[in-house]
């Protein structure tokens, strides 16, 4: 470029006396106290990639368990080993309350029936929950 | 130009204390950020405007801004926006017609107080004008700001090749518009 040449460089435009001073001071005075401590500029920066991976796992797994659903037929998807109830709980269930473990190990606890007891026993109960002697015989 | 270098000194004062931080960005891009606004709208009240303008939405969306990318090419980018946004608010409100905005400048230019021009510089100055206004902003930004194609491109949202045409293309219709001056 020839003739541009001559005159690059140059600024031909001009500017009020003062007027940088006066413009930075009215842009930091509109702009002072107006935002938050949530506004500040790490918050999102720090965040963002951890976000990132929490989205790109729960995908993942959404993906392998739809993947899964849709390329298996029926009745594979159990795809649990047949263990035993010991097997489990010595394998699987170690971070579990022991109490809990033995609650749920107890074989009366996945069986419908109940304990035999006795007509006495549930009189007994009952007198001690107050209830008319009379009643107890007519319920029984 | 701000360099690199201060850049990442801008953006780990902004990380520390985002009011201090952003007083130091205005200081340092305000004057820059004028004369790029200054040339595209011409007008000084105008340009004021602008500048503003581009401050307030930079500390708005100072969460938005993304540590990979440039303080200097982001706040380069709004102030673009803040041009434009204007120059097509003045073409609506305006009775002269979108083909003579150019002319309606270039009048503005002579008659403003606040142009300090030569007659070389009065006619490169309308030379800018007569092209359309992606050309005239890649041409502003290479030709004053000295501006690299990498951060025009980022910027303008333009590939580099396409930046160089459009420069090339500008280049050649201002040296036929100074030559038949």
């Amino acid at each position: 470029m020839k003739k541009t040449d001559k005159i690059r460089g140059i600024n031909p435009f001009k500017v009020p006396d003062n007027y940088f001073e006066d413009v930075n001071r009215k842009i930091i005075s509109a702009t002072a106290g107006t935002v938050n401590e949530t506004n500040k500029l790490g918050l999102s920066i720090r965040l963002r990639p951890y976000l990132a991976i929490a989205a790109s796992v729960a995908v993942l797994v959404l993906l392998s368990y739809t993947a899964v659903k849709i390329f298996l037929p029926a009745g594979e998807t159990e795809f649990m080993p047949e263990i035993s109830m010991q097997e489990f709980s010595e394998s699987y269930l170690n971070d579990i309350d022991i109490l809990t473990l033995e609650e749920i190990t107890d074989p009366l606890f996945f069986s419908e029936e109940m304990p035999e007891v006795s007509k006495s026993e549930i009189i007994d109960y009952l007198l001690l929950e107050n209830i008319d002697i009379n009643e107890i015989y007519e319920l029984l | 130009m701000s360099t690199p270098d201060q850049d990442k000194d801008l953006i780990q004062l902004l990380k520390k204390d985002v009011n201090k931080g952003f007083r130091e960005v205005i200081e340092t891009y305000s004057s820059k950020l004028y004369w790029h606004i200054r040339r595209l709208v011409i007008l000084h009240e105008d340009a004021d405007d602008a500048l503003q303008n581009t401050f307030i939405n930079a500390w708005k969306n100072i969460r938005e801004f993304r540590n990979e990318s440039s303080l200097y090419t982001w706040l380069y980018a709004i102030a673009t926006n803040e041009s434009l946004t204007l120059i097509n608010k003045r073409k609506r409100n305006t009775t002269t017609s979108l083909e003579d905005i150019g002319s309606y400048l270039a009048n503005s230019i002579e008659g403003s107080t606040w142009f300090d021009g030569n007659e070389a510089q009065t006619r490169l100055q309308n030379a800018i004008l007569q092209l359309p206004e992606k050309q005239r902003i890649v041409f502003n930004l290479k030709y004053f700001d000295k501006m690299t194609y990498e951060d025009m491109s980022k910027v303008l949202k333009t590939s580099e090749g396409a930046l160089k045409a459009s420069y090339h293309h500008a280049v050649n219709k201002i040296e036929k518009y100074l030559e038949g001056d």
